[in-house]
């Protein structure tokens, strides 16, 4: 008996060292991501009333954090961008946004990031945001409130 | 189960106890069968069992079993700590040949959770819980620029604004320009 049991255990342990070049193959097969996915939700916030825009309910407790009394989704856009591919996007008010994403490293998308008015740039930086995650970037005045973009990054 | 006489005669104890599986029983009687040195083995061996078992039993009439059973009937009945009740209970799972099998089972989670990474490349346990945004580097051109990291909610905010000094000139009421939070 002892010996079937000794024979069962040496196919389990050889059916072991079959399994085990496979999964430390399996990570050297991982893909690198090809490009981006980039989403840009534009909202105008303002105090106007206090209406919530529906669209924007995934997004209440986000929109919390800032004051305002009344949101509503002006424009959605999303582009698939290559790795250091600039994406641009049309923002309300004669206004661009360029995005670029650098890098991807540690679950982590790294983006570049610059607002323009015109020629004039308001604003460049560099953020890194998790995969399928989003940050807020707000503040240029649009009609009677200011306009908040929702940048968000999927690797593909 | 490949059956030579090495194989066969390792087993014959077991078999004639029987304590193989029906196929592995069934393979080596056929073997048996048709090998008379592993027929001369099973001969000797069921010899040896007769034999043994005529001992045994002139010998158990001499035993007081009466006490043995007492002992074991007491054991029976007698409450056993928690503790000992779950080591009964769990121990099976640590036998060798179950651990062995452990082995592959994990190879093949691992297996599992890299193909997941493959085809998915921003999965990972448990890293898109948060949302928090790392700000590298931040340029505003002139204007004042403010981060807001909100633990709560797991969002970062870049509040872009203009200088204090232009506001001044505007009327002291809050205006959209100004940080809302």
């Amino acid at each position: 008996m002892m010996k079937l049991l000794e024979s069962r255990l040496r196919r389990t342990l050889l059916f072991s060292l079959f399994l085990l070049p496979l999964s430390v193959s399996a990570p050297a097969g991982e893909k690198a991501p090809q490009g981006v996915q980039l989403s840009i939700g534009t909202i105008l916030a303002s105090n106007e009333s206090d209406d919530f825009d529906a669209k924007l309910s995934k997004m209440k407790n986000q929109l919390e954090v800032i004051k305002y009394s009344s949101y509503r989704l002006v424009k959605e856009e999303s582009q698939k961008v290559p790795w250091n591919g600039n994406a641009l996007f049309e923002i309300p008010g004669g206004r661009t946004l360029a995005v670029m994403p650098q890098e991807y490293r540690n679950s982590r998308v790294s983006l570049k990031v610059r607002l323009q008015e015109g020629e004039k740039p308001l604003l460049d930086t560099t953020v890194r945001i998790r995969n399928r995650g989003n940050f807020l970037l707000g503040g240029p005045a649009h009609e009677e409130g200011v306009l908040i973009l929702s940048i968000s990054a999927t690797v593909q | 189960m490949k059956t030579n006489c090495e194989t066969v005669k390792n087993s014959l104890g077991a078999w004639l106890d029987g304590e193989l599986g029906h196929a592995d029983a069934e393979e080596i009687r056929r073997h048996v069968e048709g090998c008379p040195s592993c027929s001369g083995e099973r001969r000797r061996l069921e010899r040896v069992q007769v034999v043994l078992s005529g001992v045994l039993e002139t010998e158990a009439s001499r035993v007081a079993f009466e006490p043995f059973w007492d002992g074991v009937r007491r054991r029976i009945s007698e409450e056993r700590p928690r503790q000992a009740r779950l080591w009964e209970w769990a121990r099976p799972a640590f036998y060798p040949q179950r651990i062995a099998w452990a082995v592959p089972v994990a190879i093949v989670f691992l297996l599992a959770i890299f193909s997941l990474v493959q085809y998915a490349p921003g999965w990972r346990w448990g890293v898109n819980r948060g949302n928090v945004a790392a700000v590298d580097s931040i340029d505003g051109h002139g204007f004042n620029v403010a981060v807001l990291r909100e633990s709560k909610t797991k969002t970062t905010v870049i509040w872009l604004f203009e200088s204090q000094e232009e506001d001044d000139e505007a009327s002291g009421e809050p205006t959209a320009k100004d940080p809302a939070f």
